[in-house]
Order: C-alpha cells, then sequence, then structure tokens
C-alpha cells in the first residue's frame, strides 16, 4: 500500500513541485493551501507523513498551530517542517511542538525525499523487533541505533530530531576525529548555514545534560569543526 | 571667540553703570560748589551788614579818620595767635611777607612788624646795620659821648599826651625801656619803665630788636625811630615814625577793637575762617580761624571712598572757597572789609556719603549681571556642548538613538533639539531599513528562488534533449550561486540573532584564537598564518563561538585584500583591563573614503569583481560581536602603508565595565 504524504504549503509552485517529487518516488500526495483545508482532510484521513510550511497565506505561524492540533489527533505521525525562515527561534518553536524534523526550502528535493525515507524507515524499525546489532554504535554509555534513530545515554533514550541524529551518528561513529561543518551537513542531508549547525548542536548537548549533568562528550574545535571525545 | 566670552563682554557692558556715577557725582560736586560759593557770598554779605557803622567793633579808636586813609606811617599789627617769646629771635613770629613795613635807605634801614596779642602789643624790628654800636659799658645812658644805637618809641597815651621812651643797646640779651624826666630844676634824670620789655640779639646783617608792651599804654598813635651811630658819641641817622627833631609821632596804630575777635567767633562754624581787614584788604585786624578744625560732613575716611574718590576728583581744584565783602559806615564809606574763607571739602563727606552708596549699588548691580550673564553663558555652552555630542555620537554610532537632550527645553535651544531628535529619529529609520532590507530581501527573494530550484529538479528527472540538460545544468549553477548570494544577504540577520540567543560564559581566548588559526591553515593554503599569542590565559566573558565568527570575518577580509604567499599575523595581547586581538595584512592601505565607515552595515570598498557575493557586512558583524562583548573595533595602516590591521579590543572578565566603550578604542598607532 502507497504511504500518503500531505504537503501543507500556500505557494501552489512550490506545493507542486513537491508532490511531483514525490509521485515519481511512488507515494501518494495530498496538497493544501491553508490550515482550514488541511485540518478538514486530516479529520477524514490521517496520512502517512505531514510536511508542512510554518507561514500558511494569512497566518504567519500557521504551520506551528497546524502540528499542535496535528500532533492533538496523533502522537506517533512523522511531521516535517518546511520554511524560507531559518531563524533560530522557528526551529526551536517547531521541535517542541513536536516535530520530527526542521528543514529549510533550500533543501534540494532529493535530500528531501531522503530525508521522509528516512524517517519513514524509522517507524517501520519501531514497528519491528530490535535485534540487528549491526545498525548500533557503542560509544561508552553511548548508544546509537541506526535502524530506528534512537539514541541512548546510560540506557535512558535521549529524544532527539533526525537532524540531531545524524549529526551525533556522524561523530561518535568515529570518537576524536574532527568533523568541520560541511561533513556534518552531509551526513546529516541538511544543507545548513553555519549558525544553525551551532544551534543544532547546543541543543544536542541540552539534551544530553538534561539527563547526565556531567555530559561533555562533544566538544567545540574552534575554527574547525566538532568531535565526539569518549 | 566663544560664547562664554562673548557674553561676559557683553556683562562687562554694565559697567557703564559705575563710570556714568561718577560723571554724574563730578557734576554734582561742581554743582555743589557753585552754590556753596553763592552761599558764601550771601554769608560774607550778610555779616558785613551786621558790622555796618559799627566803627566802635572795628577799631580800637572809634574816633580814627576814615581808615581808607592810612599812610605811610601808619603801621596795623598782626593779629598773633600766640605771643612771641622776647629774646630778641624773631622765628617765633608769623612769616607774613606783606605785614612787615620798612623805613630808612640804603645801608640804614630797619623792617617793622607789629603784632597784638591779648592786650599786648609787640614789635619787632630787623635792623639792616653794618656797625652795631653798644653804650659804653656803665656809663649813663645819657652821657653824650657814650652812646651807641639806640631805639626811640614814642606814642600818644589814652590823655592824648606824647611820651617817649628809649631802649639803649647794652648787648645782646635783655635792653632795658627807660623815659628821660626832667626834675624841677630842669634836671634830666633816666626812669626805667618795667611795663616795656625789650631784647637784642645781632645776626648776620645787623640785629633784631623784640619789643613787647602793654596796648592799654598806647592812645591812638605810635612810632619807633632809630638813632643810627657808626662809633660811640657820633651824630646819629635817624630815621623811623617819628618826627626826629621832637620825637612827635606821626603815624597811628591801627588796632581792631578787643570785641572783634569774640564777635567774629559767635558765627564760627568748623572749617571756616572769618576775618576783618582795613579797607582793601590790606592788613588783617582781626580773624577767627577754625579752618583746620574737620567739620561735621567731613570726608569720610574709608579705603573703598579714598578709591572713588581718586577716580572722582580732579587735579588742580582749590583746596578753599573764599569770598568777601565790604564793610560800610554810615555813609557809603568803606571802613573795613569782611572776608570769609572756607574749606572746600566741608561737604565732601555728604558728596563722598551719596557717591559711595551710589558706586557701591551700581558696582554691585554690575558684579551681578557679569556674574548672571557668566553663568547663564556657561550654562548655555554646556548644553549647547551636550546637544554638539549628542548629535555627533548620533551621527558615528548607529541607529539606536532614542534619547537626544534639551528636547524639553522650552526655548530656542530646545526647538534645535527637537528638530535634530527628529531628524535623527528619520536618518534612525532610514538606517533600520536599510540594515533590514537585505535580511527581507533574502527573504523574500528565497520562495521564488525555491521554485526554481524545484522546478529544475524536477525537470532533471523528465526526459530532456542532451542540449537541453545542458541549458538545465546552467539553469541550475545560476540558481547555486543565487542562493549563495542570499545566504551571504541574510549572514548579519543571522548574527544579530545568534547573538541574541548567546550564552554569556567565561572562557580563555588564547585556545581558542590558537585553535581557529590552525584551521585558517589549512583552509586557506595559500596564505601564510603567523600566530603571535600572549603566554599567559586571558579570560574573557562571552560566546567563544561568536568570538571565532569574528576572526574569521577578519581573516576573510585580510585573504581577500592581500596577495597569495602573503603572510597574515593574529596577534593576540593581554592589556591590564583589556584583550587585544589584531589581524595584519600586507597589501593596500586602507582607502582613505573607507575611514570611519568601514565596520558599517552594507560598505565595501573592493572593487573589482570576485566570485563570492560581497554586502559589505563581513566587517559590521565583527563590530557587532564585538559590541555584544563590550568591546570596540578599529582599523588602521601599517607603517608605510604596505597593509591594513583591523584590531578588536574587548574588555577582561574582570575588567569594569566602562560606558561607551567603542569611543576608548584605539589602535596603537602602528
Amino acid at each position: 500500500m502507497k504511504r500518503l504524504i500531505a504537503i501543507v504549503e500556500d505557494e501552489p509552485a512550490i506545493r507542486d513541485n513537491y508532490a511531483a517529487a514525490f509521485t515519481r518516488e511512488g507515494y501518494l500526495v495530498r496538497t493544501y493551501g491553508n490550515r482550514a483545508q488541511a485540518m478538514a482532510a486530516f479529520a477524514a484521513r490521517l496520512p502517512d507523513l505531514a510536511v508542512i510550511d510554518i507561514s500558511l497565506e494569512d497566518e504567519p505561524e500557521g504551520g506551528f498551530e497546524l502540528c499542535r492540533q496535528l500532533r492533538a489527533l496523533s502522537a506517533e505521525l512523522p511531521i516535517i517542517f518546511l520554511t524560507a525562515r531559518d531563524s533560530e527561534l522557528d526551529a526551536v518553536s517547531g521541535l517542541r511542538l513536536g516535530a520530527d524534523d526542521f528543514l529549510t526550502k533550500d533543501l534540494s528535493l532529493a535530500h528531501l525525499i531522503a530525508r521522509v525515507n528516512a524517517l519513514f524507515r524509522r517507524l517501520d524499525a519501531l514497528r519491528k523487533a530490535p535485534d540487528d546489532q549491526e545498525q548500533k554504535v557503542h560509544r561508552g554509555p553511548l548508544t546509537l541505533d541506526a535502524e530506528r534513530m534512537r539514541a541512548e545515554w546510560n540506557g535512558k533514550m535521549v529524544l532527539l530530531s533526525l537532524t540531531e541524529f545524524w549529526i551525533v551518528h556522524a561523530l561518535a561513529r568515529h570518537p576524536g576525529h574532527v568533523k568541520n561543518r560541511q561533513q556534518l551537513m552531509d551526513a546529516a542531508n541538511v544543507v545548513l548555514d553555519d549558525n544553525t549547525i551551532t544551534s543544532h548542536v547546543k541543543r544536542i548537548r541540552r539534551k544530553f545534560q538534561s539527563i547526565d549533568q556531567a555530559f561533555d562528550a562533544l566538544q567545540t574545535v574552534y575554527g574547525m569543526g566538532y568531535r565526539w571525545v569518549e | 571667540m566663544s560664547l562664554r566670552l562673548k557674553l561676559l563682554l557683553l556683562g562687562l557692558a554694565t559697567l557703564v553703570l559705575p563710570w556714568d556715577g561718577i560723571r554724574y557725582a563730578r557734576e554734582m560736586e561742581a554743582a555743589l560748589r557753585q552754590s556753596e560759593q553763592h552761599e558764601l557770598q550771601a554769608v560774607s554779605e550778610t555779616m558785613a551788614a551786621s558790622l555796618q557803622g559799627r566803627m566802635d567793633l572795628l577799631y580800637r579808636n572809634p574816633g580814627d579818620p576814615a581808615p581808607a586813609d592810612t599812610g605811610p606811617d601808619d603801621l596795623t599789627p598782626l593779629v598773633l595767635t600766640a605771643p612771641p617769646y622776647i629774646d630778641g629771635y624773631p622765628d617765633d613770629w608769623p612769616r607774613d611777607a606783606s605785614a612787615w613795613r620798612y623805613y630808612g635807605a640804603g645801608a640804614h634801614r630797619f623792617g617793622i612788624l607789629t603784632g597784638v596779642d591779648d592786650r599786648m602789643l609787640y614789635v619787632l624790628l630787623e635792623v639792616h646795620d653794618p656797625h652795631l654800636v653798644f653804650d659804653a659799658a656803665g656809663a649813663s645812658p645819657l652821657d653824650s659821648s657814650a652812646l651807641g644805637d639806640r631805639v626811640w618809641i614814642g606814642y600818644e597815651d589814652p590823655q592824648g599826651v606824647q611820651e617817649q621812651v628809649f631802649l639803649a643797646l647794652t648787648g645782646p640779651g635783655p635792653i632795658i625801656a627807660r623815659r628821660i624826666e626832667t626834675g624841677e630844676y630842669g634836671e634830666e634824670t633816666t626812669v626805667e619803665d618795667p611795663r616795656i620789655i625789650g631784647a637784642l640779639q645781632p645776626n648776620h646783617a645787623g640785629y633784631d630788636v623784640e619789643v613787647a608792651m602793654p596796648l592799654s599804654m598806647v592812645g591812638r598813635q605810635f612810632g619807633v625811630l632809630l638813632d643810627d651811630r657808626d662809633r660811640r658819641g657820633a651824630d646819629p641817622v635817624s630815621y623811623g615814625t617819628l618826627r626826629s627833631s621832637d620825637l612827635h609821632t606821626l603815624g597811628r596804630l591801627i588796632v581792631a577793637a578787643p570785641l572783634l575777635t569774640p564777635y567774629l567767633a559767635q558765627f564760627m562754624q568748623p572749617g571756616m575762617r572769618l576775618s576783618v581787614t582795613t579797607p582793601g584788604g590790606g592788613s588783617v585786624l582781626a580773624q577767627a580761624d577754625e579752618l583746620a578744625v574737620p567739620g561735621v560732613l567731613a570726608p569720610e575716611p574709608g579705603i573703598l571712598t579714598q578709591v572713588y574718590r581718586r577716580f572722582v576728583d580732579r587735579r588742580g581744584e582749590p583746596r578753599f572757597l573764599t569770598s568777601a565783602a565790604p564793610i560800610y559806615d554810615g555813609h557809603h564809606a568803606v571802613i573795613g572789609e569782611l572776608q570769609v574763607t572756607q574749606a572746600a571739602n566741608r561737604w565732601e563727606g555728604l558728596r563722598d556719603r551719596a557717591l559711595t552708596r551710589m558706586l557701591d549699588v551700581t558696582l554691585i548691580t554690575s558684579a551681578i549681571a557679569v556674574i548672571v550673564t557668566f553663568i547663564f553663558a556657561a550654562h548655555l555652552a554646556v548644553r549647547l556642548s551636550r546637544l554638539r555630542r549628542a548629535s555627533e555620537s548620533a551621527l558615528t554610532r548607529e541607529g539606536l538613538v532614542t534619547q537626544f537632550p534639551e528636547t524639553a527645553a522650552p526655548d530656542e535651544l530646545g526647538d534645535v533639539a527637537r528638530s535634530f531628535s527628529r531628524l535623527m529619529g528619520r536618518l534612525n529609520e532610514y538606517t533600520g531599513y536599510l540594515r533590514s532590507l537585505a535580511g527581507k530581501l533574502a527573504h523574500e527573494i528565497r520562495t521564488p528562488l525555491t521554485i526554481v530550484r524545484s522546478s529544475l529538479e524536477n525537470l532533471e528527472s523528465e526526459e530532456v534533449s542532451p542540449a537541453a540538460r545542458q541549458y538545465l545544468e546552467r539553469a541550475r549553477q545560476g540558481s547555486e550561486r543565487l542562493n549563495a548570494i542570499l545566504v551571504a544577504m541574510g549572514a548579519a540577520t543571522r548574527v544579530e540573532e545568534a547573538i541574541g540567543n548567546a550564552d554569556r560564559l567565561r572562557f580563555d581566548l588564547t585556545p581558542v584564537i590558537a585553535s581557529a588559526v590552525s584551521a585558517y591553515r589549512v583552509a586557506f593554503p595559500e596564505r601564510r598564518f603567523a600566530a603571535e599569542l600572549a603566554p599567559e590565559p586571558i579570560e574573557i566573558e562571552g560566546a567563544p563561538d561568536l568570538i571565532v565568527q569574528l576572526l574569521d570575518k577578519l581573516i576573510d577580509n585580510a585573504v581577500d585584500f592581500s596577495p597569495a604567499g602573503a603572510t597574515i599575523t593574529v596577534r593576540l595581547l593581554r592589556e591590564p583591563a583589556a584583550a587585544v586581538l589584531e589581524v595584519d595584512n600586507p597589501g593596500p592601505p586602507l582607502a582613505p573614503e573607507a575611514r570611519g565607515r568601514l565596520f558599517e552595515s552594507l560598505w565595501q570598498s573592493r572593487s573589482g569583481s570576485d566570485s563570492r557575493p560581497h554586502f559589505g557586512l563581513g566587517l559590521y558583524i565583527v563590530r557587532l560581536i564585538a559590541e555584544y562583548h563590550r568591546g570596540g573595533v578599529a582599523a588602521a595602516d601599517l607603517p608605510g602603508g604596505n597593509g591594513a590591521r583591523f584590531g578588536v579590543r574587548l574588555p577582561l572578565a574582570d575588567a569594569p565595565l566602562l560606558p561607551n566603550y567603542n569611543d576608548k578604542v584605539k589602535l596603537e598607532s602602528v
């Protein structure tokens, strides 16, 4: 059965381009131009994944509101924010509302599709029995499960977004090696500017520190990048 | 000339008040003096009128013929203030040359001075005689062969009888007056008259004789005769005011009545002199003199008064006022003259008091005016300079001109400040618009760019001819470049947001800079990097990420402006209160028009094309980050003009916060 992707985007040209790309990949696509249309359709049938623009027609933050309503309908539905605005504030708000990822429209279609595929993979992995050790990375107290996109620290689950997961994954796979920002962006399949990478790293640290106060494994190498220290 | 000085001069103009006051005082004084002169004339005429016809009050001998006819032999004694001591020395007589009378001629002459005091008559003879001949010692005064020089005094007694006495010159010192009496049988004897005393002293040209006798002895007439002999017993040369044949008096003794002086005294006032003289002012009959006594309105002492007087007084003004009026008898014949003399400074006290008060008031007024003007000027200057500073800093600092001074002032300066404030506000809005333009533009362009890019990507999945694919590739490259431009345009906005969200923490600057520099060696292989870092830790408070971004921008700038193979020097110094981070690059010096504007938003002095987009935001970001760390930025040429130095000064974590740190930043002269 084909998976259903809902695209909520007020710009028809972008909406149709995205729809065409996902259709070509074999997904079923429904597109909506505003929040009211989308909610009406979601009430009838929930999609398998939603791609939502933050500003919707005359609602500058209509995407956040839609995300909240959608999360109320389903706790597990993967939600990806897409926006022209890349300020950190938007990202923080979107992720706090329970979005699974936050991408700017700079992202190429190929990358976007890769991210959507990855999200579905995680969904599938969560539903399967966990046994594949190959996909797992153990670094001291850290355990990363690439199949399910799950991260654990001292056995406790750390809720990372997709981008954050790939950043941690790229660093922890080769502890001590410095990864520059470009390498991290490639690993996470995103195009982000320096400041967005920095704020992602900060958020990752904060998430680990909320579990372990003494967390200090993710270090900044000024002018070069970041590294994972065991 | 500063405003303060100008207004001070304006205040000094009020000094015309005291100057005018002095002029007024002078005029007042002249008027006062004139009126005083008139008053004095009136006084003298009134007093003269009171003496009209009072011959008895004027003259001791009321029967005197009209005194206007005083002859050459008449003697008018001086009114003496103190009796001379009868010792033959004339030094205790008043020095009044006009009172002298002279008799005789050539080698034989004498001067005579007469005076009265307290009912005594005094006579001083100054005899010019080369041969002083004394009587023979022990001889009878009547022995003609023993006679020397001799002084005769003849007078009419109150009963009108002629009397004569002689003073034989017997030697220096007292001489005795004698009269010759004829006895019953015609024999002559000499009798001493003890009422008359005399004394003699020789001097360089002759001798002086002093004689004193009671005025009561003398009636209307009086005379002196000198018998001058060249040797003892010779025939004398006689001259004087007695007839030499019978020693009868030739002239009168004109003396004031005893009551005249008390009569004058009743009119006396301090600082005044009253005198009655013979007609024409010839000789003083009587006078009452209190000129030297200070009056009630005498000049006031006091330093201020003296200073004022120095300005007011004119040189050459008479010190005394004099007025004279004739005294008539009943028939319009002048019998005497009354002179009133008054000290000119009698009313000076009055003037001084008025003058002092007026000058005090005007000087205080002037002083207050000057002080008030000066304070006002200083206040104005302070306000103006505050306004000037505000407008200057408003122009150099970008945006954020919220408070402009003096805008609440209700005066013209307030108007200026308000219009300045409005102007700055508009400028501020405009600058703010310009600054946000790049970010807004980037955001607005992103949506259509996304349409283009997603369409191109979809097109790549379609079947297109090889030629079309070539165009497709070019369109894709163009859109990538457009995207890079957008990222660059939004850079400042993103840094501002990052600053807003940054967490301050205390960290050591040295390792951060060191690791960044080693990263640049990798990133820019065609440049060499020299790091001159202070060995000791330099702790500041802030965000290390932002500091690295700041250094990134400085290095970007240094790389852009330096030739390939050049050495870029990164220097980190520790100052007492600040960390100084400098980046030197060889290359062209700073463009002159760029000075002072380098760190502004949207300013760039790059010329020519470059593969990377530039919006003049790099150094602006440096400034934003430096200011976030309460620091400042500066740029200068390297010595010789073959390069540039960009520096950032950041206060140390322990340094006290300096307000307006940006103003304090200066690069050491390089």
